[in-house]
């Protein structure tokens, strides 16, 4: 069948930010749409925001309670969130309560009521919550086999009738498997609420939706004042095209370094920092930063273990002005510390402050502090996270700079604790080395996927200009990155490193 | 306390009805508010949450006039015992039961899902009334 001949499914806005981009651009109307999880997981709220969003006069929308939360209560409740307007009562937005046809008689009366009521409004959306408890009424009530027939009958009247309808059902984990009743629906949307340690952690999956691909997996969401928010797996950059990488080189703001790398970092390649603390990582990175805002590149910093005022205090210290790109609206400085997020809602802050300011630059200082942030369940996968995101971001052009600190040892020279070294395009290393009695500082490049890099073993300095490279690679010295290097061959006065009189600590 | 404006919205929800010659429905304007209220409510709330607001609404307007303390709550929202009130009984602040009883009803639910919502739900109890006969007693319109 040619793409002209195929009938046009319109997509519906769901109203829930992120939603959309997660079922494909949108909820195919007239579909016939079950939402299904345990109490508290947010079922009515989605249900609510799907009906604010696409409910009018001219094609209102019919909400049917059962049994369940009182609709007083329910109208009480939903009407804090932002994204109800009373303005759409009762011309939009009806509710008609069936408790007591649901008490008294069957489900063929509950259909016929539901019925009789679509017949006289022609809504252009209905919700029926919540179909279970029909079925929970009683010990001597319908059965689900009763409950399936009124759902099919339900499904075939109402598309006839061109709604696009939710149902509402508890439904624990296990019931999702071999369901008769799933069968009838068009799209069924899980949602997960689970406790991991003190961290409540929400995810949602689009187990089916017929008619158009929609994003496979669970999606973290967050229910605000604002009411759901969904944080897509693809980060809402499935369809993007990849941006090609380019020639391009980004200077560091580190002259030496630069030079290192070939002439700087490789635009949209992922590179990380690492060391022990007080190395100097997040001097480097800042310096990335406040060089690309100097040549006109936005950027973002995401610090997970200062704040941006004492981040943006000390780039001060190194003679760095992080205060007027912020106003001025080329640097945001993302301070992302809850201890219940995940990687797919810290990114979605990242892409849209990304989009917000047209950030070609990004720091994340550190992965450290970042896996801290995030809900113990998404620690778990935070390698995979990683990947997701660095992959994402990368794709659309950004260049990211990570930093991560390594516990420094004197027989291992690890480059990160994360095992995540095939994540980055380039890695730098800085460490300690004991020389002449005194605890100086190297850094090497250990790898840049886009090509040659210097093999030298550098010696460098934190000062008020940030971190300076020295002049001349390491000469006369063997096992430099063990961290105690030992002295080779003759060596004359003339060779002996100079001692350092004074360093900048903080770093 | 339930405020003036929710009493003087009552009162004038009575003396619209009352002034409705094109009703349809026959007894006391009390009633036709009351009854009008009901088939509102129970569509939207169920009747048993109708008569869960009503039996409350009813048990705040007794303490206030005791003229209504025969009259009860049905299990179906309905008031039995209406022939037993005393008509326009003065209470001690000089309003009557009727137009307190529904003046809680109209408190309780302003009280639950705030004025906006409750104002709507009291228009869509007339639509054949306009907005503007269904104003609450300040005088605000959705």
């Amino acid at each position: 069948m040619s793409t002209q001949d195929k009938v046009t499914i319109n997509k519906l806005p769901t109203g829930v930010p992120g939603l959309d981009e997660i079922v494909g651009g949108g909820l195919p109307e007239f579909s016939f749409n079950i939402i299904a999880g345990a109490p508290g997981s947010g079922k009515t709220t989605l249900a609510h925001q799907f009906v604010f969003a696409n409910a009018s006069p001219e094609r209102p929308a019919l909400y049917f309670t059962v049994l369940g939360e009182s609709a007083i209560k329910m109208l009480r409740y939903q009407q804090q969130y932002t994204f109800f307007d009373p303005a759409k009562l009762p011309d939009s937005i009806r509710f008609i309560n069936l408790s007591q046809i649901v008490l008294e008689k069957d489900l063929g009366a509950v259909l016929a009521e539901i019925i009789k009521e679509v017949e006289k409004t022609t809504p252009a959306v209905v919700v029926v919550d919540s179909f279970r408890t029909m079925v929970r009424k009683s010990q001597n009530g319908p059965t689900e086999m009763d409950l399936q027939s009124f759902i099919q009958q339900l499904a075939l009247f109402l598309a006839s009738w061109q709604a696009t309808t939710f149902l509402i059902g508890e439904y624990a984990e296990d019931e999702l498997r071999d369901n008769p009743i799933f069968t009838v629906a068009d799209g069924l949307f899980w949602l997960r609420q689970s406790t991991e340690r003190n961290s409540v952690v929400r995810k949602l999956q689009i187990v089916k939706l017929r008619g158009q691909a929609s994003v496979t997996g669970l999606h973290t969401f967050r229910i605000t004042d604002h009411g759901l928010q969904a944080f897509s797996r693809t980060f809402g950059l499935s369809g993007h095209k990849k941006k090609e990488p380019g020639s391009k080189r980004l200077s560091i703001g580190i002259p030496e370094l630069d030079k290192m790398m070939g002439g700087g970092i490789p635009e949209g390649d992922s590179v990380l920092v690492t060391g022990a603390s007080g190395t100097g990582k997040s001097v480097l990175a800042t310096q990335f930063i406040a060089e690309g805002i100097r040549q006109g590149e936005a950027g973002i910093v995401a610090v997970f273990e200062e704040r941006p005022q004492a981040y943006t205090d000390r780039a001060g210290s190194f003679g760095l002005d992080l205060v007027t790109p912020q106003h001025d609206g080329k640097l945001l400085i993302l301070y992302l510390r809850p201890l219940d997020l995940s990687v797919d809602e810290t990114m979605n802050e990242i892409l849209d402050a990304v989009k917000k300011i047209g950030a070609k630059r990004l720091v994340i200082d550190s992965l450290a502090g970042f896996e801290m942030a995030l809900s113990p369940g998404f620690r778990e996968d935070f390698r995979e996270s990683l990947y997701r995101m660095i992959f994402a971001l990368t794709g659309i052009g950004v260049t990211i700079l990570s930093t991560v600190e390594v516990d420094e040892s004197f027989t291992e020279f690890p480059f990160s604790t994360y095992s995540i070294s095939f994540l980055t395009d380039d890695i730098i290393r800085l460490r300690y080395i004991s020389i002449e009695g005194q605890l100086r500082k190297i850094l090497v490049i250990i790898k840049m996927r886009g090509g040659s890099h210097s093999q030298d073993v550098r010696e460098y300095e934190i000062t008020s200009d940030g971190l300076v490279i020295e002049n001349e690679r390491l000469r006369g010295y063997e096992r430099l990155i063990s961290g105690i290097p030992e002295r080779v061959g003759r060596f004359s006065e003339k060779d002996k490193l100079p001692l350092k009189s004074k360093t900048k600590s903080k770093t | 306390m339930l405020p003036q404006e929710t009493r003087d919205w009552a009162r004038q929800l009575l003396a619209n009805e009352a002034a409705d010659e094109t009703s349809v429905t026959t007894g006391p304007a009390f009633l036709r508010v009351y009854e009008k209220l009901r088939r509102s409510l129970c569509a939207f709330a169920g009747i048993a949450g109708f008569r869960a607001l009503a039996t409350r609404a009813l048990t705040l307007a007794k303490a206030e006039a005791p003229s209504l303390r025969a009259l009860q709550v049905t299990a179906d929202g309905d008031l039995q015992g209406l022939s037993e009130i005393e008509p326009q009984t003065e209470m001690h602040n000089g309003e009557d039961g009727e137009v307190s009883l529904i003046a809680h009803l109209l408190g309780l639910l302003i009280t639950f899902i705030g004025e906006s919502l409750t104002l709507r739900l009291v228009q869509d109890a007339w639509p054949e009334a306009g907005r503007e006969n269904c104003n609450s007693g300040d005088g605000a319109t959705a």
